[in-house]
C-alpha cells in the first residue's frame, strides 16, 4: 500500500477509485482497512488539500469536530450535534468531510455478513437483532444512520461544494437500490471541499444515547427555525439522514419489532426540541 | 516507507507499511509500548497520545499520517525530577488497579489540565469520555484528577 499527499484537491480527486482511497482524519477507516473493510492500494491524503476552517458560515471539509464544537460563529445545532459526537480523542481527529462520508455501525455490515448493504439479498438486521436500527426507510437495509452533524446539517439546509458541483447536504444521501447499494450519492473521485450553512434564527440538536455521553445516536433530533418555518431532521432512525416533514410524519414510520422504542423517543425529542426554540 | 517523527522531543526514524497505525509504530517499532493496545477502534482511549498538542487515539492515526509532527506519549510526560504531577496524583489516590487503562487516562489527563487548571466536575467528566477503565469505576480517578489538579 502507497500514502500519497497529492497537490491539489484535483489531482487527490482524479487519483480516487481504482483501489485509491481518500483518507482524512482517518478515524473511520483506519479500523476498516485494518478489519478488511476496505481494501486500498493507495491512501491520498487529504489534510493538505482539502480547505479547513470557518470563514463566515463556510466550512472547508477539514475542520475537525472539535474545531466546530467552539466556533461561535456556527449554528448552536451544529456545535451542539459535534460536541455529543464520539469522544474527545475522536473529536480532534475527525473532520466534518469524513463524517459525513463514515460507513454504517450495523453490525452484521462491520462483520461482514454477506447482508443486502455488502450486494446480498436480504437483511440479517432485519431478522436478527436490530435494537439500534431504522424505523423510517427500513425495507432493504435497516441500518441506521451513525452521524450527529449530518442531522444538523440537514436540519440547517447546508449546501456541500465537491469537485464537481454544488449540491444540498440532502442530495449527498440515497436510499440503497437493487442496482447501486451505495448510500451516498458522491461519485468515486469526487471529494467534499467546503460546506456552506445558513445561519437560522435559533437551532437546537438533542441526543439521546444509552449512556449520557460516548455514544452513538439511538435517536438524534435536530430543530432548525427560519422566520415561520423549522425544519426537523433526525440522526440514528434511517439508512440516511432523515428530514421530517412535520411532527406527524413520526405517524408514518415503520419500525421494526426491535425499533419501536424509537419512534417513542423520537416524539420526545421532537417535542422537547421544538418547545426549547425561543419563538420571536 | 521511511518516516520521521518527533516523539517526546526526539527525532526518531522508522521503517512502516502506510497501513500501520502511529500506536503500531510507538510500539513494535520505537520501543515505546507505553501507550496500549485494547480495542483497536476507538473505544477505549487506552492508547491516548499527543499529536500536536491535540489528544488522539493512536490506534485510529496511521504512523505516516503523523510524520513530520510531534508527539508525546505516556513515556514523554516524567521529567528529570521524577513522576509528572498527574502521575504521581494517580499513584497517591489508589486510581490504578489493573493498569492497562492507566497511559490513556494520565495523558488525557495531563492535556485536559494543561488547558483548564482548575476543571470543574463535569468538565473532567467531559474530558475523560473517551477513556475506558473495566476496574476501578472511575471514583478513584476522579479523586486522582483533582488531585494533579490542586498540585
Ligand atoms: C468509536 C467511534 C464512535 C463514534 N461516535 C460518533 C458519534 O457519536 N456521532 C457521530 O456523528 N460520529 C461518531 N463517530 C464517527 C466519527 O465522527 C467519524 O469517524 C469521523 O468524523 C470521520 O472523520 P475522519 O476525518 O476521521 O474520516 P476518515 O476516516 O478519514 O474518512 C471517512 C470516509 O470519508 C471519506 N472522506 C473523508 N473526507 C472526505 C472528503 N473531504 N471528500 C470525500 N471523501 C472523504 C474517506 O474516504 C472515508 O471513506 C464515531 C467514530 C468512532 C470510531
Ligand atoms: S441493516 Fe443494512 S447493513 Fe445491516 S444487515 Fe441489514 S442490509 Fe446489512
Ligand atoms: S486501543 Fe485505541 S481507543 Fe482502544
Ligand atoms: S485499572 Fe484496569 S482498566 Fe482501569
Amino acid at each position: 500500500m502507497k500514502f500519497v499527499r497529492p497537490e491539489s484537491p484535483e489531482a487527490a480527486a482524479s487519483s480516487l477509485g481504482n483501489g485509491s482511497v481518500a483518507l482524512a482524519g482517518g478515524t473511520d477507516l483506519v479500523p476498516m482497512l485494518r478489519d478488511g473493510l476496505v481494501q486500498a492500494d493507495e491512501l491520498v491524503f487529504l489534510r493538505d488539500v482539502v480547505p479547513r476552517g470557518v470563514q463566515s458560515g463556510r466550512i472547508g471539509a477539514g475542520t475537525t469536530l472539535a474545531e466546530l464544537e467552539v466556533d461561535p460563529e456556527l449554528p448552536q445545532a451544529l456545535r451542539e450535534a459535534c460536541a455529543a459526537s464520539a469522544s474527545p480523542q475522536l473529536r480532534s481527529m475527525g473532520t466534518i468531510g469524513g463524517n459525513l462520508l463514515q460507513a454504517t455501525r450495523c453490525w452484521y455490515w462491520r462483520l461482514r455478513f454477506p447482508c443486502y448493504l455488502h450486494g446480498g439479498d436480504r437483511c440479517h438486521a432485519r431478522q436478527g437483532t436490530h435494537r439500534e436500527h431504522a424505523i423510517f426507510g427500513n425495507d432493504r437495509c435497516a441500518s441506521a444512520h451513525p452521524s450527529d452533524p449530518a442531522a444538523a446539517l440537514l436540519a440547517l439546509g447546508a449546501r456541500l461544494q465537491t469537485t464537481r458541483r454544488e449540491l444540498p447536504v440532502a442530495d449527498l444521501y440515497r436510499l440503497p437500490t437493487e442496482e447501486n447499494r451505495n448510500l451516498t450519492a458522491l461519485e468515486r473521485d469526487e471529494l467534499i471541499l467546503e460546506l456552506d450553512v445558513p445561519t437560522p434564527d435559533a437551532s437546537v440538536y438533542l441526543k439521546a444515547m444509552d449512556r449520557r455521553a460516548w455514544s452513538f445516536a439511538l435517536v438524534g433530533v435536530a430543530a432548525a427555525r427560519f422566520g415561520a418555518e423549522t425544519r426537523l431532521a433526525l440522526a440514528g432512525v434511517a439508512p440516511v439522514p432523515w428530514l421530517l416533514e412535520n411532527p406527524s410524519a413520526l405517524e408514518q414510520s415503520t419500525p421494526l419489532p426491535g425499533t419501536a422504542y424509537k419512534v417513542e423517543i423520537a416524539r420526545a425529542l421532537v417535542r422537547r426540541a421544538l418547545a426549547s426554540l425561543p419563538t420571536t | 516507507m521511511r518516516i520521521e517523527l518527533d516523539v517526546n522531543g526526539e527525532q526518531l526514524e522508522a521503517d512502516v507499511w502506510a497501513g500501520e497505525s502511529l500506536l503500531y509504530v510507538l510500539r513494535e517499532r520505537l520501543g515505546l509500548p507505553g501507550s496500549k493496545n485494547a480495542c483497536e477502534q476507538g473505544e477505549c482511549g487506552s492508547c491516548s497520545v499527543l499529536l500536536d498538542g491535540e489528544l488522539v487515539c493512536a490506534c485510529l492515526v496511521l504512523a505516516a499520517q503523523a510524520e513530520g509532527h510531534e508527539v508525546v506519549t505516556v513515556e514523554g510526560l516524567a521529567g528529570a525530577e521524577g513522576l509528572h504531577p498527574v502521575q504521581a496524583a494517580f499513584a497517591r489516590a489508589g486510581a490504578v488497579q489493573c493498569g492497562f487503562c492507566t497511559p490513556g487516562l494520565v495523558v488525557t489527563t495531563a492535556h485536559l489540565l494543561e488547558r483548564n487548571p482548575d476543571p470543574s466536575e463535569d468538565e473532567i467528566r467531559e474530558a475523560l469520555s473517551g477513556n475506558l477503565c473495566r476496574c476501578t469505576g472511575y471514583a478513584k480517578i476522579f479523586d486522582a484528577v483533582k488531585l494533579a489538579a490542586g498540585t
